[in-house]
């Protein structure tokens, strides 16, 4: 056990998360195919536009649908159906936190490809000032808000207040770019389309347009561009204080050094700072544990899962790594 | 001054350093009973750098380095060959007060007296210094030496760590550093060059860190002196061959556990060292603590923990990540008392004494070193809120006091000898 704990906390988290984004990717965008369906209430962005490839859908896209209701039926069996898209959605969120951004989100595996590509061409990424970065990270809280609200007030108009169009069901799906990168990659690319239909489809789907361009620059030169803004994201960290999965930090161990702050692609300032807190998972972050392989000091930085740690600090593992990442 | 006397007088002050030096090698080397083997490498390496004028590094061009924050990776990455200039000669300390006021660190002191006129041999072709902004003195100290002739590169250090202008600011200044240390050289800072320096000095920072988790242990396997010793010879140590050198000393300790053979007794009272840096030849006060009967097991200071205890982690090994990497290494985690604020050096001391299992802390203040002077408030409540009894010295390299300190070192040990035995 203690020999197999040394290993794990040797090994190279980053190599071991590539292959399982890859797998996560594969099985979330071509499960399909092998008729593979984990349902509609997934944590990520497994995107339901990819209709012929996808292994489960995007928990977003059902939420605004079952918002899309009257008052009245809240208090229905209609509602039900809502309940239990929670009630699925919070099973799978319970067991891998937010680490479904980290390993398992396939717009997010999309990013860090666009990542690895910049690295390779040997181009320095860019960061958010810490006052953007603050301001930022709002934007995705009034997304989630937003996305709740609007299918509500078509299903509940009010008196004196202007209609809001039947076109705007799916607020965020129309402007969010998984929507058009993810059905890509099954061929279809039915979604990179202006609907003229309406004047409110063309508005929102030009703007989903644009927001896919911002995507592709914004992802290239920034890491993990998208996750500031994911509404998804902002759903998560609500309740990510409750999960099994846990990222757990040692105040009295830290030495403050700032290593895991400054390979954080989420600029998570607090991993490095904050010596009061146990439990440090802040809203933006995905768990994909570079700050723990960062850490070179032992035990300080720990993921657990029910209390048990499952990959830790430690100061071997933390030199050998840099050695080995280095000598590639 | 003309020439011929200021020449006498200087040969006077070279023959005082290698005389203090031989004494103090004396004291290291015969004083204490059964040094591990593996510390004659240290010992040997000391008498033929600052006894018999031999050189320890490869021929190269030597930069001169005044403080511990200054990034060594960027200076072996341009070519260049790092040594730290910070002397703890009483020779060079009275030398340097030409240029000083008397109540003046004398750390500051004697590095200025130690490039002054003609230099120990070891030092003889070094003109390229490298002077961080820290201190006031220090600070002050770089124009100095410019004085002296030396071409000195002001590196600007920031005042405070905690903030993201901090950070900038410091990146930014390495940033410059990188080119100013390719001018220094005449080398270029490549990928290929940096990343290997980086792996070198992490090396040697891992092969320091496995000598530090020994010295956790009970009895202690290592005695405070020669740990000193063997960090104080990573100033101008050839890097390779000082992590090699250590790892045998750790090879030899583990056997020695084995062997149930120890450096101290099981009921040596535990020594955590902190404040101004002990440097060879100034190795008073940890002697001092040493031939009363306790053991330093782990030291909070700029002239060993400080140095090599944290780690640069890159990100992306490009140019553009290493360089920010170690530029973040030699800002966020340093315990200096120049900061603004010292919460990190009260955890750092206090996260020692718990894996190190401390009995009571040494703490020196180099007179004249208002910071750390400053900061004796703070870290004694709060080492006093923690249980750890502190014994405050303020001295300097002058060995006038010794007679003195010695019994006030005594009875603090023997205090905590008492307090163990209460206690049990």
């Amino acid at each position: 056990m203690k020999r197999l704990r040394a290993f794990v906390n040797g090994a190279d988290i980053q190599r071991f998360r590539t292959w399982f984004q890859l797998f996560a990717f594969v099985l979330l965008v071509y499960g399909g195919y092998l008729y593979i369906d984990l349902g509609n209430s997934l944590p990520v962005f497994a995107c339901g536009f990819n209709d012929a490839g996808r292994g489960g859908v995007c928990y977003l896209l059902p939420l605004q649908h079952q918002t899309h209701i009257p008052w009245e039926s809240l208090f229905s069996w209609r509602a039900l159906g809502l309940v239990f898209g929670f009630l699925t959605f919070f099973a799978w969120l319970l067991v891998l936190n937010k680490a479904w951004c980290g390993y398992v989100c396939p717009l997010g595996t999309i990013q860090d490809w666009m990542t690895a590509l910049r690295r390779r061409l040997r181009l320095r990424y860019s960061v958010y000032s810490l006052e953007s970065f603050t301001r930022l990270k709002k934007v995705k809280y009034i997304l989630l808000v937003l996305l709740i609200l609007i299918p509500f007030a078509i299903g509940n108009p009010v008196e004196g207040l202007p209609h809001v169009p039947e076109d705007m069901a799916t607020p965020f799906c129309t402007i969010c770019p998984a929507r058009m990168v993810i059905p890509a990659f099954t061929g279809d690319f039915s979604q990179w389309t202006l609907d003229f239909s309406t004047r409110t489809a063309l508005v929102m789907t030009s703007l989903g347009m644009a927001i896919l361009g911002i995507f592709f620059v914004g992802a290239f030169v920034n890491k993990r561009f998208f996750c500031f803004f994911c509404p998804m994201s902002a759903l998560q960290a609500l309740f990510s204080n409750i999960a099994l999965l846990k990222l757990r930090k040692d105040g009295g161990k830290c030495t403050r050094c700032g290593d895991c702050y400054r390979v954080c692609d989420m600029q998570i300032k607090a991993i490095a700072d904050d010596v009061e807190r146990k439990t440090l998972i802040e809203d933006d972050c995905m768990m994909c544990l570079k700050c723990v392989a960062a850490c070179p000091e032992e035990g300080c930085l720990k993921a657990t899962f029910m209390g048990i740690p499952v990959y830790e600090a430690t100061e071997e593992g933390f030199f050998r790594r840099l050695q080995r990442r280095g000598g590639e | 001054m003309s020439a011929a006397p200021q020449g006498g007088r200087r040969a006077a002050v070279l023959a005082q350093q290698i005389r203090e030096s031989a004494q103090a090698l004396a004291t290291l080397e015969r004083e204490f009973p059964d040094n591990p083997a593996a510390m004659d490498y240290f010992y040997k390496l000391f008498h033929r750098v600052y006894c018999e004028g031999g050189r320890a590094q490869p021929e190269g061009t030597l930069v001169g380095t005044t403080c511990v924050q200054v990034p060594d990776e960027i200076v072996r990455a341009a070519g260049g060959i790092p040594v730290r200039l910070c002397s703890g000669s009483h020779a060079f300390d009275q030398a340097g007060a030409d240029f000083m006021p008397a109540k003046s660190c004398s750390l500051v002191k004697a590095t200025l007296g130690l490039l002054q006129d003609e230099r120990p041999a070891w030092l003889d072709t070094l003109d390229r210094v490298v002077n961080l902004t820290t201190c006031d003195q220090k600070k002050k100290a770089g124009q100095m030496m410019e004085e002296l002739g030396c071409q000195v590169h002001h590196l600007e250090f920031p005042p405070s760590k905690e903030s993201e202008h901090a950070r900038a600011f410091w990146r930014a200044s390495v940033r410059d550093f990188v080119r100013a240390a390719e001018r220094m050289t005449g080398g270029r800072v490549t990928r290929a060059s940096l990343r290997e320096s980086i792996l070198a000095v992490s090396r040697a920072q891992a092969a320091y860190r496995r000598l530090q988790r020994l010295r956790a242990e009970s009895p202690a396997l290592l005695l405070g002196k020669d740990a000193f010793l063997v960090t104080n010879a990573y100033f101008f140590d050839d890097l390779e061959r000082w992590t090699a050198a250590v790892d045998a000393l750790v090879a030899e300790l583990e056997a020695r556990r084995e062997a149930g053979i120890s450096a101290a007794l099981r009921r040596a009272p535990r020594i955590l060292f902190t404040g101004s840096p002990p440097v060879f030849p100034n190795l008073k006060i940890p002697v001092l603590v040493e031939q009363a009967g306790g053991v330093i097991v782990a030291d909070e200071t700029c002239s060993a923990n400080r140095m090599l205890n944290d780690a640069v982690s890159v990100d992306e090994w490009n140019l553009y990540d290493m360089v920010d990497a170690v530029a973040d290494r030699y800002l966020k985690p340093c315990t200096c008392p120049i900061f603004t604020s010292n919460g990190d050096r009260l955890r750092r001391l206090l996260d020692l004494a718990r894996t190190h299992a401390v009995d009571g802390v040494v703490y020196q203040a180099f007179a004249g070193c208002q910071v750390y002077e400053m900061e004796h408030h703070s870290v004694s409540r709060a080492l006093a809120e923690a249980g750890l009894p502190c014994l405050y010295v303020e001295t300097d390299y002058s060995p006038d006091d010794v007679g003195q300190l010695s019994t006030r070192v005594e009875a603090f040990i023997e205090s905590l000898r008492s307090r163990r035995r209460r206690r049990q």
